[in-house]
């Protein structure tokens, strides 16, 4: 224990004597003498704040505020406080109203957990990925607002898709998939045909079938080999071919409502499997029963992966 | 201002203009609800602001406020459990005299503070803690309760408080 440890253990250990109701005037006049110590003091400082936030509670209502802190850790009368609260429909708080709204406004939107397929003139075709959003802006000419699609160019013409910080042609027969990070960056992965990426102050790239790259307004950040198994979710599946485990949850967050987490420890353990989208609780289960993974379920929106340690 | 100051204004301002944008379009949607996703971003430029280190330094600004945001989301959610909690508890107690909206606000920040505080403890030792300074309860009665010796009761009270004090000035 460093000096400093052992410091704050003693005060926490004067702390427990003084609140329990056997203590003595020689256990007060010891303490004095231990409290002398200028580091001695400054910890007990320390337990001064604590106590005293103890005391404010104390002040209103503390059984109300006793019954709030003992309950968090029961986990299953958690569970049941969520349930009464939300009226059984504990996931429908999450969506908003300003996200219907995009709902409305987009011609095409998938809820969180929906995988859906839009059928284009010539051809063409899109699919829209959990929790995305696409305008029609017209038959070869889409604008993509948030999630991730697959767009599939008709046997004819080019198609348009922009977005944020480009806009991007596909070839004809060409195939490509657009996704937004949380970090505001996008990623555009080429499976067939290629695709001019031209960015709004005219910076022209050429994607070939077979590349994926990172871009936003700024410019591109990346140039790497496709992954063709990123696009399997358009069949409901996830496919995970030699992953990192961080980012097949970062993926898995995108299909479920509320928190998903992992510690940071667990990030670089590889994935192999293919994954039903349709299910992401039995996916949690899957990756736990066959990695040195552990689920921790707080409330049903707030999941974290964590280390499994025996 | 000394000239570190304008450097890190600035600093902060290109930061500022860079990132709000999606920053709150993330937290929009993680909250689905406008002006909390405005307040959070906020807060989060805040914390930046706070941490005082060089921001020009910041290789990847991007993940760096995420990983703030995301922190402070956790909060927000855990804040709103324990907000709910609390509301039922009170209204579980019919006679109970409601607390003013601001000493309500008072009381949810100390518990949810407390509540990150205690949140490693083991079951017992938390209810040990929160018995005795809450619910002024002897070690007596605790132990009885708990089924325990009074010497544990003390052991746990001391873990308890050790684990408040070691945290307490670690970041939420």
């Amino acid at each position: 224990m460093t000096p400093d440890r052992r410091v704050l253990q003693e005060a926490a250990d004067w702390f427990a004597l003084f609140a329990s109701e056997r203590h003595s005037d020689a256990d007060h006049r010891a303490w004095k003498v231990w409290l002398d110590e200028p580091a001695h003091a400054s910890a007990w400082q320390k337990v001064e704040r604590i106590s005293g936030q103890m005391r404010q509670l104390q002040s209103t209502n503390a059984t109300a505020s006793s019954q709030t802190l003992r309950g968090r850790t029961n986990r299953r009368q958690a569970l049941k406080t969520l349930a009464v609260v939300m009226g059984g429909g504990a996931l429908t708080w999450q969506a908003g109203a300003d996200r219907l709204w995009q709902h409305w406004q987009a011609d095409a939107a998938t809820g969180v957990g929906q995988v859906r397929q839009i059928a284009l003139a010539d051809g063409a075709a899109l699919w829209l990925n959990s929790d995305s959003a696409v305008d029609l802006a017209g038959p070869d000419h889409i604008r993509f607002l948030r999630g991730e699609v697959l767009a599939q160019a008709g046997t004819h013409g080019h198609l348009h898709l922009d977005c944020v910080a480009a806009r991007i042609t596909l070839s004809r027969h060409g195939r490509c998939s657009l996704r937004e990070t949380d970090s505001g960056a996008l990623w555009l992965t080429v499976f067939a045909g290629d695709a001019m990426l031209r960015t709004f102050d005219d910076r022209v790239e050429h994607v070939a079938a077979g590349q994926t790259i990172r871009f936003d307004s700024n410019g591109i950040s990346a140039r790497n080999a496709a992954d063709e198994a990123r696009r399997a979710w358009a069949t409901g599946i996830l496919l995970a071919n030699d992953r990192r485990l961080g980012d097949v949850l970062d993926d898995l967050a995108r299909y479920r409502h509320g928190y998903l987490g992992y510690a940071p420890a667990i990030a670089e353990i590889r994935v192999v499997g293919a994954f039903p989208l349709a299910d992401t609780d039995r996916v949690l289960d899957a990756l736990a029963a066959t990695l040195p993974v552990r689920i921790h379920r707080t409330l049903p929106w707030w999941v974290t992966v964590e280390a499994f340690s025996a | 201002m000394s000239s570190n100051a304008v450097l890190h204004h600035h600093a902060l301002r290109t930061v500022y203009i860079d990132h709000h944008g999606w920053l709150s379009a993330w937290l929009r949607r993680q909250l689905g609800c406008q002006d909390q996703a405005a307040d959070l971003a906020h807060d989060t430029f805040l914390r930046l602001l706070a941490r005082d280190r060089d921001l020009s330094a910041i290789r990847e600004p991007r993940a760096y406020l995420h990983t703030i945001a995301k922190g402070l989301l956790v909060n927000h959610w855990k804040r709103r459990d324990i907000e709910q909690a609390y509301l039922q508890a009170l209204a579980a107690q019919p006679d109970a005299l409601a607390p003013s909206p601001e000493t309500r606000a008072l009381i949810i920040e100390t518990l949810t503070e407390i509540d990150r505080l205690l949140a490693s403890l083991p079951q017992n030792v938390r209810t040990a803690f929160l018995l005795s300074q809450l619910d002024g309860l002897t070690y007596s009665v605790i132990a009885v309760r708990l089924g325990v010796s009074e010497r544990m009761v003390k052991k746990y009270m001391a873990r308890a408080m050790f684990e408040c004090l070691a945290l307490m000035d670690t970041d939420v």
